[in-house]
C-alpha cells in the first residue's frame, strides 16, 4: 500500500460563533482533530478607541472606558480616574474612595458572574446562566440606581464619584451581599464536582508559573498558576488598603484551577462589600476644586463664578500638566494599565492602554497546542476574554 | 500614591527610596547602556539606545536583584517634530521588588528596533500592534503581521499625522454584491475646537495688527 | 355575535368574549373540517409569533441582548428563541459597534440567512456609529452593509427597550402583505 500523506487542516472558527465569546477569528491548523497551532485574528471590534481619546477631553474621555471591557465598566474607570489624579494631582474624599471600592467589587462579581456562567455553558451547562443572571440583573441594578445606567455608568470621575448614593441604596446591597452566598454555594454544587465539567477542565490548557509571567498574563488566570500577585494588595490604590481579603491562589493552572480561583474571588469581593458598606464614611463624594470637578447645581444658582467653572468645565475642560504616567488596577480580568502622555493642554496626547485579555488572547496559541479542537472552546472560555479591551 | 514612595517624593534625603537604590544598582549593572535614569511618581523611568535594547531588557530580566520578571506592556509615542520621531516606552514590572519600571527608547522613522520577543514573549503581540498603529519595523520578531486594523489597511492609524476619520470607509454595493471601500465623506465633519481662550491662546498676531504697526 | 373587523377592531383579550371566539373557531374545524382565513394574516401570524433572532453579539449590546433572553426578562414568552445559526434563524440582532472588519462577515452572514428575513439595529453604534462614529476603523451605521426594519436607540438600550424593538418589529411583519397580488 502506497504511504500516504497527511496533510494538516486549516479551520476557520468564527467571526460569529457563539463559542468565541464576541468577534473572534480563530484559524486553527488540525492534524486531525488535534490543533497544531492557533492563529488568532483579532482587530474586528477595534474600534480607534486610542486615536478617539486623543481627540476628545479628558472628561470626555471617561465613557471610552466602560466600552473596552463592557462587563464590568466601572474598574476601567477606576484606572482612567486614578491615571488623571495622578497627574492632576488631586485627592479623593474618603467616601468617594469608599465607593468607588465598592462598585469596582460589584464589578468584579458582575464580570465573575458573566464569565464562569457562559464558561458553563460552552462546556455544556445551561442552568447557572439562568441562575447568574438573575444575580447580574440585581448588580446592574445598583449600578442604575447609583448613576442611571444599567452598564455604561461613567460615574467615577477624576476627583471621586459623579453623585453621592441614593438613601436606602447601601442597605439594599448589603440585603443583596446576605443572600449572594447561596448562589456560590448552588452554582458550586452544580460545577465543581460535576464529572463532565470536571471532564472538560481539569488538565485542559495547563500554563505553568514561569510560562504565564513570561506571557504576560496578569489577574486570576496567573493566580491560578500558583503566583500570589493581586495589585490590590501588593499597590494598593483608594481604599483597598484598609480591606481585609485574602487572594486565591491555584495550583495547577489549568481551566479548572481558573474557575475555582475565580469562584473565591467572588466570596472575597463579598467581603469587602460588606466591610464598605459597614465602614461607609459619611463627607463628600467628589473633592471640592472647581477646575476638575463639576460646582454643586446649588451653588450655580447663586454663584457667577460656579456658573462659569461648569461651564469652562464641559466645554473646554481641564488642562494637565505635560508628563508621563503609567497607572494600573486590578481590573476583574488582570491588571489593567494605562499610559496616558499629557502635553499641558486639554486633550491627552497619547493614551495606551493595557488590557489584561490581549495577553491572553496571544497566549492561545501557547495553551491549545495539542489539544482538541473541542478543548479549544473551553480554553477560551476560561480565559475570560472580552473583545471590547482586546480590540480596543 | 500606588508603591512606597513616600521618601523619594517627601524629599528626606537621608533614607534613599528603594527606587533610587535600584537605579544606583542599575548604573552598575547596565553601564554605558543607561543613558538616564529617574524616579516619577514612583516609577522608575531609564532611557537607553535602540540598539542595546535587548541586553539592557535581558539585563534586567535575569539580574537576581533587579529581576523584572514580566514586561505589562510595550508601545509607543509620536512625537512628529523631533528628530527621532517615535518614542518606545517598555513598562516592566518586577514582582519580587514591587517595583515598576519605564524603559525609553526614541526611535527614528524607518529605523528597525530589535525585537524583544526572544526576552519576553509576552512582547509578540505589542510588537505587532505598534507595528501596525505606528510602523515601527521590528527585526527579529517571528510574525510581523498587522494586528487590530482591517485586512489590506493602508497607513498606520497613531500616527499623528493620520487623520481621525481614517482615507477610507465601507459600503455594501448591490450591482457588485460585497462590501467595497471609498474614500471618506462624512455628512458633518469632526468638530474639533481650538479651546485656547483668548487671554491664554494670543500668541501670533491677530489680523490687522499689521496696519497698527504701520500707523504708528 | 357579528363580523370583527380585524383592522379598526381592539384586540380581544382574555375572557369568556374570546373564548367564545376561539370555541366557534374549533367547532367549525371538528364539524367541516377546515377554517376560512386569510392567508396572508396566517402567515403574518405565524412569522410574529416565533421570530428566531440570531445570536450576533459585537460587542456592549451584546450583553443587554443575553440579558433579554435570560431570566429575567425572558424573550422566550415571545416565542424568540435564540439560534446559534444564520440558517435557522429569521431576524439579525446587530448588538454593538460593526466595524470595517467585521462588516464583509456580518454581511455574510445575512446573506446566509433564508427568506423572509429582518435586521434589527440595536445601540447607537449599529444605528449610525454613536460614540465612534468619526473614527478610522467603525462603519457609520450597519444600514450601509446591511438593510435594517427596526432602530433600537442607546447606548446600550436596556434589554426592555430591545423587548419592545422586537414587539415592534412584529407589528411591522403584520402590517406586510405577503403575498403579492397583481
Amino acid at each position: 500500500m502506497a504511504e500516504m500523506q497527511i496533510k494538516p487542516i486549516t479551520m476557520n472558527f468564527g467571526p460569529q460563533h457563539p463559542a468565541a465569546h464576541g468577534v473572534l477569528r480563530l484559524v486553527l491548523e488540525m492534524d486531525g482533530e488535534v490543533i497544531e497551532r492557533a492563529d488568532p485574528h483579532i482587530g474586528l471590534l477595534h474600534r480607534g478607541t486610542e486615536k478617539l481619546i486623543e481627540h476628545k477631553t479628558y472628561l470626555q474621555a471617561l465613557p471610552y472606558f466602560d466600552r473596552l471591557d463592557y462587563v464590568s465598566p466601572m474598574n476601567q474607570e477606576h484606572a482612567w480616574a486614578l491615571a488623571v489624579e495622578k497627574a492632576v494631582g488631586i485627592e479623593v474624599p474618603l467616601r468617594g474612595q469608599y465607593i468607588r471600592v465598592l462598585y469596582c467589587e460589584i464589578g468584579r462579581i458582575l464580570n465573575h458572574v458573566m464569565n464562569l456562567t457562559t464558561f458553563a455553558i460552552d462546556v455544556g451547562a445551561m442552568t447557572p446562566l439562568l441562575w447568574g443572571f438573575e444575580e447580574r440583573e440585581q448588580l446592574m441594578g445598583f449600578y442604575e440606581r447609583a448613576c442611571g445606567a444599567r452598564l455604561h455608568a461613567a460615574y467615577f470621575r477624576p476627583g471621586g464619584v459623579h453623585q453621592d448614593l441614593p438613601d436606602g441604596l447601601l442597605d439594599e446591597i448589603g440585603n443583596w451581599a446576605e443572600r449572594f452566598p447561596s448562589f456560590v454555594s448552588d452554582m458550586e454544587t452544580l460545577l465543581t464536582e460535576n464529572r463532565i465539567f470536571k471532564q472538560r477542565t481539569v488538565d485542559i490548557g495547563v500554563i505553568t508559573e514561569e510560562a504565564a509571567l513570561d506571557l504576560g498574563m496578569t489577574g486570576p488566570c496567573l493566580r491560578a498558576s500558583g503566583v500570589a500577585w493581586d495589585l490590590r494588595k501588593s499597590q494598593p490604590y483608594d481604599v483597598y488598603s484598609e480591606m481585609d481579603f485574602d487572594i486565591p491562589v491555584g495550583k495547577t493552572g489549568d481551566c479548572y484551577a481558573r474557575y475555582l480561583v475565580r469562584i473565591e474571588e467572588m466570596r472575597q469581593s463579598l467581603r469587602i462589600i460588606r466591610q464598605c458598606i459597614d465602614n461607609m464614611p459619611d463627607g463628600p463624594v467628589l473633592a471640592e476644586n472647581n477646575k476638575v470637578t463639576p460646582p454643586k447645581r446649588g451653588d450655580m444658582k447663586n454663584s457667577m463664578e460656579a456658573l462659569i467653572h461648569h461651564f469652562k468645565l464641559y466645554t473646554e475642560g481641564f488642562h494637565v500638566p505635560e508628563g508621563d504616567s503609567y497607572t494600573a488596577v486590578e481590573a476583574p480580568k488582570g491588571e489593567f494599565g494605562v499610559y496616558l502622555v499629557a502635553d499641558g493642554s486639554n486633550k491627552p496626547y497619547r493614551c495606551k492602554i493595557r488590557a489584561p485579555g490581549f495577553y491572553f488572547m496571544a497566549a492561545v496559541d501557547y495553551l491549545s497546542r495539542g489539544h482538541m479542537l473541542a478543548d479549544s472552546v473551553a480554553i477560551i472560555g476560561s480565559l475570560d476574554v472580552v473583545f471590547g479591551e482586546i480590540d480596543r | 500614591m500606588t508603591e512606597a514612595t513616600e521618601t523619594s517624593e517627601t524629599g528626606i534625603a537621608d533614607v534613599p527610596s528603594p527606587q533610587a537604590l535600584m537605579i544606583d544598582h542599575l548604573r552598575n549593572l547596565l553601564g554605558d547602556m543607561l543613558e538616564d535614569a529617574s524616579v516619577h511618581q514612583g516609577q522608575i523611568v531609564l532611557r537607553t539606545g535602540v540598539t542595546s535594547i535587548v541586553a539592557t531588557l535581558t539585563a534586567l530580566r535575569d539580574d537576581q536583584h533587579a529581576a523584572f520578571n514580566q514586561m505589562i506592556d510595550l508601545t509607543a509615542v509620536d512625537y512628529p517634530e523631533r528628530p527621532d520621531r517615535f518614542e518606545m516606552v517598555y513598562v516592566l514590572l518586577s514582582m519580587r521588588n514591587n517595583m515598576r519600571m519605564r524603559v525609553m527608547v526614541s526611535v527614528g522613522e524607518g529605523q528597525a528596533v530589535p525585537s524583544i520577543t526572544q526576552v519576553y514573549s509576552s512582547a509578540n503581540w505589542p510588537e505587532r500592534e505598534a507595528w501596525d498603529m505606528f510602523g515601527i519595523f521590528f527585526a527579529g520578531h517571528p510574525d510581523l503581521r498587522r494586528l487590530l486594523t482591517d485586512y489590506g489597511f493602508e497607513g498606520h492609524p497613531l500616527r499623528k499625522d493620520f487623520p481621525l476619520t481614517g482615507h477610507v470607509e465601507v459600503r455594501y454595493d448591490d450591482t457588485l454584491r460585497r462590501v467595497v471601500n471609498e474614500p471618506v465623506s462624512l455628512v458633518q465633519e469632526f468638530r474639533d475646537f481650538d479651546f485656547l481662550s483668548p487671554w491664554e491662546g494670543m500668541q501670533a498676531n491677530i489680523p490687522g495688527d499689521e496696519k497698527a504697526s504701520k500707523d504708528g | 355575535m357579528g363580523v370583527i373587523d380585524p383592522r379598526t377592531a381592539p384586540p380581544i383579550g382574555p375572557g369568556p368574549e374570546q373564548d367564545a371566539i376561539l370555541k366557534a373557531v374549533g367547532d367549525e374545524i371538528t364539524n367541516r373540517g377546515f377554517v376560512i382565513a386569510s392567508a396572508d394574516k396566517l402567515f403574518n401570524w405565524a412569522r410574529s409569533g416565533s421570530l428566531w433572532p440570531m445570536t450576533f453579539g459585537l460587542a456592549c449590546c451584546a450583553v443587554e441582548m443575553i440579558h433579554s433572553a435570560s431570566s429575567r426578562y425572558d424573550m422566550d414568552r415571545y416565542g424568540m428563541l435564540f439560534r446559534p445559526s444564520p440558517r435557522q434563524s429569521d431576524v439579525m440582532i446587530v448588538a454593538g459597534t460593526l466595524t470595517n472588519k467585521m462588516a464583509p462577515a456580518l454581511r455574510r452572514v445575512y446573506d446566509q440567512m433564508p427568506e423572509p428575513r429582518w435586521v434589527l439595529s440595536m445601540g447607537s453604534c449599529a444605528n449610525g456609529g454613536g460614540y465612534y462614529h468619526y473614527s478610522y476603523a467603525v462603519v457609520r451605521g450597519c444600514d450601509r452593509i446591511v438593510p435594517v426594519d427596526v432602530y433600537v436607540p442607546g447606548c446600550p438600550p436596556t434589554a426592555e427597550a430591545l423587548i419592545y424593538g422586537m414587539l415592534q418589529l412584529q407589528k411591522k411583519i403584520k402590517r406586510t402583505a405577503t403575498i403579492a397580488r397583481g
